[in-house]
């Protein structure tokens, strides 16, 4: 009660203050009164301005009963002389363009119907034209379908929708020849048509949003402009638009039958003609029109018989459209037969002849339908068809047909199959069955190779990716589970993997190539070593090739140099496979010493486990082969490869690798009778290659970066030349090994 | 119970080098071809009754061709090439000669669109010499129409459509870009008028449906983007379709509007409702990556085929979904 009495004086207080400000605009002579008056005005249909001088409440109340008066004064105004352009349209015309259209396009074509030839006349003229321009009309639609719930007055209804459908008219009256060309025909009705899309728009968007709407005032404004002739301009614009936009959308869908229900029958016609004329297919037709032919008499009347049977001055693609819209649905089909059961009746009527039946096409069309429906009943088990097998007692006369036939060749017009197509609806995907899609796998899963032959093949020549990949990932395994087959390819498989690139950029390519070498390194140690040392100093290789080498050898040196750890060792698992209860004769005595064994309660056990298993050292007898030939040709530069000049990068990791042979050479006997004169080689290999640096850096940078190790080298340097005098002594013996 | 998956109705073999792009041309009364284009430049043209290859052109000096297309009057082919050169063939009484060819400056992948605006006239969408650009001539008088390249950096053209739609707008072209982005172009204003990140991985083929105003792209993941042309003209993405194996080399969609079809990397066709884009079945029998896949446009809705053209030098073809739902 209290929210309805501040109501009522808000209301009150708006109602002085508009009544104040009309009464300034009217009596006062003071412009500047007049002006604030606008203001004031103008200020309670400024919903933007909400911090303004009115609230929601009041800017309603004004528009609801104040506003009429309000533009009935703005009429005036625009003819007044004493404003100037930019006020009246600052002021004035907002009035106009920001209340509610439907008064506002009243009061404008009152005026303009009203008022003489002037410049007051051309000012309304303007503000009329940007009322369509922004929009408006639109906003007008759409506030009609909002009202779906009040009560409106029917003669306000009928007075809007005659100035709206007929407002080329009217400013073509006034204005005759100083007409604006937005008012003409030929652009205010697809304008027309384009407001009443988004009015249709904004529906279904209300709809979404649960609010409710009638879009009756849209359907009689369809109504009345295709009654009044201008359907083709209108539905050009519209139906290829609703014919998208009901494609994918069943709400759309539900709207546009609905606007089609509410069209008053009486202008029902002109919609129909106007639709089927403007679509381009059948599909789009029916999602349109709906069932509507099946629920209005007016529509069923206008399709099936006044398109079909009685007007014939329509294109074929619009009996084309009628046909397939009626054949493409269970429940339109019987309408469709007792099309074509009239025209039967007629065709074999007495009355019929070539003349009266001018629509040759039609009734080619017709003829075509009649043998399609008889075939149908072999092709097609529709229910229907079968049930009004009446329609086979009025088959034309076979002589009547061939007459037909014989005047119109078959390819000229309608191939067979367009109207077959017609019998065959529109389903949804849902219609379709899917296959078995079960053996839809990953393809990922592409077996390894099992052999280690298959393995190489694929890292020599194939192209696929992925099977590379995968040999590639195996062959490290292979080759150490198959030792007799890695020892027939391993030169051969450690050159393809030397000269390998990654050109399909596996994950992790560098380590599993590395892997791969170093097993059949270890694996093979003599022929793979020589041949791997061997191509360390040939021509056509990179530097990071050549430091690949020196690492695989590396790492397959110190593999070989540790113990043999394979917990599967024969010796282990000999017994377990050959031991058999019934033929060995010592087992009772085993079992019988477990058993003793078992119940014995020792104080202490001892040592049980017996430490690592002795076995030969598998770098001894192959270290040989890793240390010699690297040494060998050191100091002569290749084309491509100069140790002793650019490439000492190679030089210190070679330096560095055969200081961990000899670490690793440890225990091996072979070498001792030369351990001497190796430690030798390698103190001058270092030697060298500090001076290597000391000549190839600045010597401030060396000092700042390498201070540290300077001082160290320096330590290591004095304690070398106690050793001295022995290093020239032994450098004859040095040089003579190095040529061998 | 779901039906076992189908077998190809019959294949194509002899064309001796992987198979870039296929087309149908089977007009009524006439016999059916298929037209095909290999990687070693040669154009086969197989006729669909006999089954054999009725003609073989050899084509753009042994480039790969990588795209073909005929004229709606049948007469004219036009084959594009690697070696930058887009050909239009003579096929009238069974000629096959070139007489006239339009040069791209393309060294990329991406396959022409050809949009006919008169029967005497179409457009031709092509991408050109710079990295982003693509050019659209009108033919046959090669007038220049306009030269779109985006503000961006998108990279590569990768594929591209003209489409006219009905609201009477002048021709619009998709194109898809080599940093996974999707453009809309007016080719008369020469404005973009939308765009979208479609893919995080270059756009490998795209297709869409004017009539309902979807389409779909592929990329070299496991997924399908589709997307939508609101009425403001702009691309808005839709749910996408996860694929079991990544990477597409091309997608259409059947002229009825009823199936897509996708040929994957995976050396398998996937043919999906296109309402819904509900997977209805797997198509195997290649044994290398599917590269193009093509639907007849049979008459008669019963004689329609899918063909499949492959990295194994084959061509699958396959009788699916051609019945009336009373039939099925």
């Amino acid at each position: 009660k209290l929210a309805s009495n501040v109501q009522r004086k808000f209301a009150a207080a708006a109602g002085a203050v508009v009544a104040q400000s009309l009464r300034t605009l009217s009596s006062s002579a003071d412009h500047a009164d007049k002006i604030e008056a606008l203001k004031t005005l103008n200020s309670f249909l400024d919903d933007a301005a909400e911090s303004g001088a009115t609230s929601a409440a009041e800017r309603e109340e004004f528009r609801r009963a104040h506003y009429s008066r309000t533009l009935r004064v703005g009429v005036g105004l625009l003819q007044a002389d004493w404003m100037s352009a930019a006020q009246r349209s600052q002021l004035v015309e907002p009035l106009f363009l920001k209340g509610p259209p439907d008064q506002a396009l009243l009061a404008l074509m009152e005026a303009v119907s009203q008022l003489s030839p002037s410049a007051g006349l051309d000012r309304l003229v303007s503000v009329t034209e940007s009322f369509l321009q922004s929009g408006r009309l639109a906003d007008l639609l759409w506030s009609s379908c909002l009202q779906s719930g009040l009560p409106g007055s029917p003669q306000l209804d009928e007075a809007l929708l005659a100035r709206l459908t007929a407002l080329p008219d009217i400013t073509a009256n006034k204005l005759r020849l100083g007409n604006r060309p937005l008012f003409a025909p030929q652009r205010y009705y697809p304008l027309l048509a384009s407001e009443m899309l988004a009015a249709l728009e904004r529906t279904c968007q209300a709809l979404r949003d649960g609010t409710d709407c009638s879009v009756a005032f849209v359907a009689q404004t369809l109504g009345k402009v295709c009654v009044q002739g201008h359907s083709g301009p209108v539905l050009a614009v519209m139906a290829p638009r609703l014919a998208v936009c009901t494609r994918s959308d069943a709400l759309w869908q539900r709207v546009c039958w609905k606007l089609l229900q509410n069209v008053p029958e009486r202008w029902l016609e002109g919609v129909l003609t106007g639709l089927v004329q403007a679509v381009k297919s059948p599909e789009a037709f029916s999602r349109i029109v709906g069932n509507l032919a099946l629920t209005n008499k007016k529509a069923q009347f206008v399709l099936t018989h006044k398109v079909l049977l009685l007007q014939y001055s329509y294109e074929t693609q619009v009996l084309r459209t009628v046909l397939g819209h009626l054949a493409s649905d269970r429940e339109r089909r019987p309408l469709l037969v007792q099309v074509c059961a009239a025209r039967q009746a007629f065709w074999c009527s007495e009355r019929c002849t070539a003349k009266t039946d001018c629509n040759l096409k039609i009734s080619y069309i017709f003829l075509k339908l009649v043998y399609l429906i008889r075939l149908s009943l072999v092709l097609f088990t529709i229910d229907l068809l079968i049930k009004q097998t009446s329609i086979m007692t009025v088959l034309p006369r076979p002589g009547q047909v061939s007459r037909y036939f014989s005047r119109f060749p078959i390819n000229s017009f309608c191939p067979a199959n367009r109207i077959l197509r017609l019998f065959c609806c529109r389903p949804s995907d849902d219609d379709l069955t899917p296959y078995d899609m079960s053996g839809d796998q990953e393809t990922g899963q592409a077996s390894p190779p099992r052999y280690l032959r298959d393995c190489l093949e694929t890292l020599m020549s194939s192209e696929d990716s992925e099977r590379v990949e995968l040999s590639l990932r195996v062959a490290e395994s292979l080759v150490r589970r198959n030792v007799f087959a890695a020892k027939e390819i391993s030169v051969q498989m450690t050159k393809v993997l030397l000269h390998m690139e990654d050109k399909y950029s596996i994950s992790g390519f560098l380590a599993l190539r590395q892997a791969a070498m170093v097993a059949l390194a270890v694996t093979d140690s003599v022929p793979v070593t020589q041949y791997l040392t061997a191509e360390f100093y040939s021509l056509n290789y990179s530097l990071r090739q050549r430091l690949d080498i020196l690492e695989v050898l590396a790492l397959a040196a110190q593999e070989l140099s540790t113990p043999f750890a394979d917990k599967t060792s024969p010796s282990a698992a000999a017994p377990e496979l050959t031991s058999y209860p019934a033929t060995d004769p010592a087992h009772w005595r085993q079992v019988v010493e477990k058993r003793i064994q078992s119940k014995t309660r020792r104080i202490s056990k001892g040592s049980t486990h017996r430490g690592t298993k002795a076995a030969p050292n598998r770098y001894a007898p192959a270290a040989g082969y890793f240390f010699f030939p690297l040494l060998r040709n050191y100091d002569k530069p290749e084309v491509t490869f100069d140790l002793l000049g650019s490439d000492h990068l190679v030089l210190g990791r070679l330096i560095h690798t055969l200081g961990l042979f000899m670490h690793l050479a440890v225990n091996a006997p072979v070498l001792f009778m030369h351990l001497f004169l190796f430690c030798l080689m390698v103190r001058r290999g270092v030697l060298f290659a500090v001076c290597a640096v000391f000549l190839s850096m600045p010597s401030q940078s060396l000092l700042v970066d390498l201070g540290e190790q300077l001082f160290e080298t320096r330590t290591w340097l004095s304690g070398k030349n106690q050793i001295k005098c022995i290093t020239t002594e032994e450098e004859k013996k040095n040089t003579i090994f190095t040529k061998n | 119970m779901a039906r076992p998956a189908p077998s190809p109705v019959y294949t194509l073999r002899g064309a001796g080098a992987p198979l870039n792009t296929l087309h149908f041309r089977c007009p009524a009364g006439d016999t059916p071809l298929l037209f095909s284009g290999s990687a070693k430049g040669a154009i086969h043209m197989w006729d669909l009754n006999s089954r054999r290859a009725e003609q073989v052109v050899e084509a753009h000096c042994g480039n790969s061709v990588i795209w073909l297309s005929t004229l709606r009057s049948g007469e004219t082919l036009i084959s594009q090439g690697r070696d930058m050169q887009v050909c239009l063939w003579d096929l009238k009484d069974g000629r096959s000669e070139v007489v006239d060819s339009v040069w791209t400056g393309s060294v990329g992948f991406c396959q022409c669109s050809v949009l006919e605006t008169s029967p005497s006239n179409f457009l031709l969408a092509f991408a050109g010499p710079q990295t982003e650009e693509i050019k659209i001539v009108e033919m046959p008088g090669k007038n220049p129409v306009c030269s779109l390249v985006p503000d961006a950096q998108l990279g590569m053209v990768m594929c591209v459509q003209l489409w006219k739609p009905d609201s009477g707008l002048g021709p619009l072209l998709f194109a898809g870009y080599e940093d996974g982005s999707l453009l809309l172009w007016d080719v008369t204003q020469r404005s973009e008028l939308s765009r979208v990140k479609a893919h995080p991985e270059p756009v490998m083929c795209l297709t869409f449906d004017p009539r309902r105003l979807r389409g779909v792209s592929g990329s070299c993941e496991k997924k399908l983007s589709s997307w939508m042309l609101d009425s403001q003209n702009n691309i808005q993405l839709q749910d996408c379709v996860m694929l079991v194996n990544p990477g597409v080399s091309q997608l259409r969609v059947r002229d009825d509007g009823r199936l897509l079809a996708s040929a994957g990397w995976d050396h398998r066709v996937r043919v999906f409702g296109w309402k819904k884009l509900r997977p209805l079945a797997v198509l195997q029998y290649h044994t290398d990556m599917v590269l193009s896949v093509a639907f007849s446009d049979h008459q008669d809705p019963r004689q329609r085929l899918l063909a499949a053209g492959s990295k194994d030098q084959r061509i699958s073809l396959w009788s699916i979904y051609n019945q009336g739902p009373d039939t099925v």
